[in-house]
């Protein structure tokens, strides 16, 4: 549980008609770059979300945290995995143990389109920081609607480009991966005013995920953010970097031309500068853990050489434990 | 500054090759689509000028390792202002030390032997079309006449030389070598000077001499380099017989002559029993041979022989000690004339009735001159006395003696001074007594060039009573080689002898010369009483007062008999000219006129023999021969004539071993820009330097290495050293 949110559980493998190749194909350590293959961003979700879950039933976690309604009576038939073995202790009779069905959940995923979005290093096999948010996104949107939870999309880059309120139905998975497939990342970053115009629209608490490398004023970004808190909402950052920014391997002289800026370029020789970009990464890195925490917000580092997967593990995880 | 490899001098042009590497570089940029700007953009505000100083300086350091590795790999050679020798034949000077302490060893080696065998690979290893000259410095003269292209020649000349002559004196070596290499055709030029470094060779009184010395080679059209060359091995024990004394008066058969040897110690340890010999003509005389000496270390001490020669003629002494590495100065020689009679003319002016009447003015000094002769007892005389009147003193008899002696003489004529004269020019010895029949007129005139001082007058009364005499002898201390023997108080005092009456001499008119007039003896008045001057090859002396007791009574003291005596004698022995000499002295004989135009045999130290010519000079025949570098004995022998001996004798300076400090010759080089060397390798690589400069690749070496962990240093430093954001 996270924050009041109720999360439904356990996930229901959605009948919808999957092709059998995919099934056979379906795991959850295919890499970005695999998928990079798959065109088809609901094709690409609904083979992450399903290889995630089809590992989780495999998994030896079971359940996740799910809201208890009441006990009743044992019969024959119902699975002994589901006795509480704690009543049987104390009344020396079988219960099985129910739970509350799951109120809808309201996630909106607000989606960074900005230009620094569209870099793509030596080692993510061309996939922009962009695409793997829009991958990342589908997935998430995927997973949220076919667990009929309400899920948005807000995308951004100085300003709000697109709104879509978050619905459950099926139908609304397509709008959104729409948009996420049409949508081109660039312009500038203004995280601190895009959010504060955001809030109003989202009068209804609930869960934001924000997708974005979050590069700009961490101060403006956290005040966002504390505007966000104000209003109730859960937030997540999913923090999207590549690799080539967090090591920083550049060898030879090097034009660095800004992906949000035209006519911004420096030409310099990258091994005098590395160590001290480091260190400048570092202290923006420490500064925006520091302030989410203050805050309450989880915090997400993904890097584009990472599978979604287990992106998506180890934030279910994360969120299992505080449960 | 040069190179020996210079043709890898192109290789700093590689110094381009980082700069065209780093502008290669820069122009092939990558181009990267960056997101993370502000990230970059804020570590580039607050680095960017640093960045580029930073970027300057390691491109410096990177173009300049290339260029120090060319400059290294072209093998660069210090030469300071000096020209190289390179490959071209040279002309070169060796003064070689050939003086007697050469000769000192250790271990069986002599230091001259290690100098001429250096000497010889050096010439030997010149390179073809080079000139040699060697200089002997012990003789002072050079190997061969002149500087020859024919090593081989000089090698073998080499092969002959020995040490032991006198000293070195390293100024007038490089003097005498400066003329020489003047004169030499080549332009690559050095001097090499192989020596022991005795102190005596670098006195602190010659430094000046030898500055002056160098500054001459120094002024040369083509200056050479000079090298010192130490060959020494110090050796500080050493003996040496440093003099003989003996009678510089002439010598006479049956006479006792003392002979005193002088010994010096000049090592470190004591010599307790030291054998001291005399030999005479090469013979140890039985009984007067040996004599034992105590030296303590830095001492010296005395040995006394006494000697009666029984034959006239020339003779030679040899005083030698106990053989020590330092042979030469073990032994030394003198040649000493020996007389049979002496001659002696009395010229009385008053003779009395009969020539052994002592009435006369010449009785009393013909008993002193003759005095067992007069006794009738026997035992020879050196001095033969004959007595004449005035008017009967001729040319003949004049000629014939050795010395006249002038009594009381009122005049002689011309042709008897005519005769003084000539006897006096060519040797001989006039003694003249003044008296009451003394010319004055005719002293200060027709005498006046044989008269060592014109006569002004007459002091004292010669009637005085005896105790009221005005004057006597002033007691003094003699100089003079006829009176030293007055000095001893035992062998009488002039002093005591009343001088009633006497000639006033007048000051002399001097010149500064050698032949001005010189007081021997005064009155106590303050006139003078005896009086010498040199004319021609003779002296004259001349008394104030006379030779009888008419004007004083010194014929009755016990002084009158040597007094007489030896001034006579020392009149006599200046006929002959020295015959012992210092090295260098030129030896000199005079021989009968008749012998003019023939050739004398003279035999050196070594055994050879060269004519000498004898040469007409005035009434005489004179042999004169200028080398006599080499110490040891010289016999001259002319065909019917006696043989005659001369020694040549080393100064002994050379026997005191003592030898420079490292210290102190390292001072000397330093002082005068000179280079010392120690062995035949350290010469080699001396030469080296002299001809191809000094390689000094071994600094652009560590300048390379420097630059190389430089560069990867600052490299690491620069690109932690970014000041934070």
């Amino acid at each position: 549980m996270l924050g009041g949110c109720l999360v439904r559980a356990p996930f229901v493998i959605p009948s919808f008609d999957i092709p059998s190749f995919l099934m056979a194909h379906v795991s959850d350590f295919l890499t970005p770059t695999d998928l990079q293959r798959i065109s088809s961003l609901q094709v690409l979700a609904r083979v992450v979300v399903e290889g995630f879950t089809t590992g989780l039933h495999r998994s030896p976690h079971k359940g996740y945290s799910v809201e208890f309604k009441q006990h009743r009576q044992y019969v024959a038939g119902d699975e002994i995995r589901h006795i509480d073995w704690r009543v049987f202790a104390r009344s020396d009779r079988y219960y099985i143990r129910e739970y509350e069905e799951e109120t809808n959940l309201r996630s909106t995923i607000i989606l960074d389109r900005s230009g620094s979005m569209n870099y793509a290093g030596s080692k993510s096999g061309g996939v922009t920081k962009y695409d793997y948010a829009t991958r990342l996104a589908a997935c998430l949107s995927y997973m949220m609607v076919h667990q009929a939870d309400g899920v948005g999309l807000v995308t951004f880059d100085d300003k709000i480009r697109r709104y879509i309120p978050p619905r459950s139905k099926v139908s609304h998975l397509r709008l959104i991966i729409d948009e996420l497939e049409k949508g081109k990342p660039g312009g500038e970053t203004d995280l601190g005013d895009v959010f504060h115009d955001l809030v109003p629209k989202l009068h209804r608490r609930g869960l934001l995920i924000i997708i974005s490398d979050c590069f700009g004023e961490v101060a403006n970004f956290l005040k966002a953010m504390a505007h966000f808190r104000h209003a109730r909402h859960e937030i997540v950052v999913f923090q999207i970097w590549d690799r080539d920014e967090l090591e920083f391997p550049f060898r030879g002289w090097t034009q660095f031309d800004c992906l949000e800026q035209d006519g911004v370029k420096h030409l310099l020789d990258p091994a005098m500068l590395r160590q001290a970009y480091l260190e400048n990464l570092a202290n923006f890195r420490d500064e925006l853990v520091k302030g989410c925490r203050k805050h309450h917000i989880d915090l997400v580092p993904f890097c584009t050489d990472e599978p979604y997967s287990k992106a998506l593990a180890a934030y279910m995880t994360r969120r299992l434990g505080r449960a | 500054m040069n190179f020996l490899n210079a043709a890898l001098l192109a290789g700093v042009a590689a110094l381009s090759i980082p700069l065209i590497i780093h502008l290669f570089h820069k122009s092939r940029f990558k181009i990267v689509k960056w997101g993370a700007m502000h990230l970059l953009a804020a570590v580039l505000r607050t680095n960017q000028k640093r960045i580029k100083i930073e970027q300057w300086i390691l491109l410096a350091i990177r173009c300049a390792i290339p260029a120090i590795l060319a400059l290294m790999m072209a093998k660069p050679v210090w030469q300071g202002a000096k020209q190289m020798l390179g490959e071209q034949p040279t002309s070169t000077a060796v003064l070689l030390d050939n003086s007697y302490s050469m000769e000192a060893e250790r271990a069986g080696t002599k230091n001259f032997t290690i100098a001429r065998d250096e000497t010889e690979r050096l010439v030997g290893g010149l390179k073809p079309g080079s000139e040699a000259y060697v200089f002997l410095m012990g003789e002072g003269r050079g190997l061969l006449d002149q500087s020859t292209r024919d090593l081989s020649s000089v090698t073998q000349a080499l092969g002959k030389v020995g040490a032991g002559y006198g000293v070195a004196r390293v100024p007038a070596a490089l003097d005498f070598v400066a003329g020489t290499l003047d004169k030499m055709t080549g332009n690559a030029r050095q001097v090499v000077l192989l020596t022991d470094f005795q102190r005596v060779s670098f006195p602190a009184s010659d430094e000046k001499l030898l500055g002056q010395a160098l500054e001459r080679l120094k002024k040369l059209k083509f200056p050479p380099n000079v090298t010192l060359w130490d060959v020494g091995v110090e050796s500080k024990e050493n003996v040496a017989v440093e003099s003989l004394d003996f009678s510089k008066l002439m010598v006479g058969v049956g006479q006792k002559v003392q002979i005193r040897a002088n010994i010096r110690n000049y090592g470190d340890t004591a010599r307790p029993d030291l054998r001291v010999t005399l030999k005479v003509d090469g013979f140890e005389k039985p009984g007067t041979a040996g004599s034992q000496l105590s030296l303590a270390a830095r001492s010296s001490g005395q040995v006394l022989f006494t000697h009666v020669f029984d034959k006239p003629g020339s003779h030679v002494i040899e005083i030698e000690t106990e053989a020590d590495p330092v042979k030469a100065d073990n032994l030394f020689l003198a040649s000493i004339p020996v007389r049979d009679k002496l001659t002696v003319l009395l010229v009385d002016g008053a003779p009395g009735a009969t020539p052994d009447d002592l009435k006369g003015e010449t009785g009393f000094a013909q008993i002193a001159l003759s005095p067992f002769a007069s006794g009738k007892v026997e035992q020879a005389d050196l001095i033969k006395a004959s007595v004449v009147p005035a008017e009967g003193a001729n040319a003949k008899n004049i000629a014939e003696s050795n010395v006249v002696v002038l009594a009381n003489v009122a005049k002689l004529n011309d042709e008897q001074i005519k005769a003084l004269e000539l006897f006096v020019k060519q040797g001989g010895g006039l003694l003249v007594f003044t008296g009451d029949r003394t010319d004055a007129a005719w002293w200060n005139g027709p005498f006046g060039k044989l008269a060592p001082l014109q006569i002004g007058g007459t002091g004292g009364d010669p009637n005085a009573k005896p105790g009221t005499a005005a004057a006597k002898v002033a007691a003094q201390r003699f100089g003079h080689p006829s009176l030293e023997l007055f000095n001893d108080p035992r062998n009488g005092t002039l002093a005591d002898a009343e001088v009633k009456a006497w000639h006033k001499f007048k000051a002399p008119e001097r010149t500064g010369g050698p032949d001005d007039p010189a007081v021997l003896a005064r009155l106590d008045s303050g006139d003078p009483f005896l009086v010498e001057k040199t004319y021609g090859e003779g002296r004259v002396i001349a008394c104030s007062t006379t030779l009888d007791s008419d004007w004083n009574s010194l014929p009755a003291r016990p002084s009158y008999l040597p007094l007489i005596q030896r001034l006579c004698v020392y009149l006599a022995s200046n006929v002959y000219p020295p015959r012992n000499l210092q090295v260098g002295e030129q030896l000199v004989s005079f021989l009968p006129a008749a012998t003019a135009g023939k050739k004398a045999v003279l035999t050196l130290p070594d055994t050879s023999t060269v004519e000498v010519p004898i040469v007409k000079k005035g009434e005489r025949g004179v042999v004169e021969y200028p080398q006599t570098q080499r110490p040891g004995l010289y016999k001259l022998q002319v065909a019917g004539g006696e043989l005659v001996h001369y020694v040549v004798n080393a100064d002994r300076a050379e026997s005191d071993l003592n030898k420079m400090t490292e210290t102190e010759i390292k001072v000397l080089a330093k002082t005068h820009g000179l280079q010392v060397v120690r062995s035949a390798a350290e010469f080699k690589a001396l030469d080296k330097v002299q001809r191809y400069g000094r390689e000094i690749w071994k600094p652009f070496l560590l300048i390379l290495l420097v630059l190389l962990f430089g560069e990867l240093i600052l490299q690491q430093m620069f690109a932690r050293g970014r000041r934070k954001v």
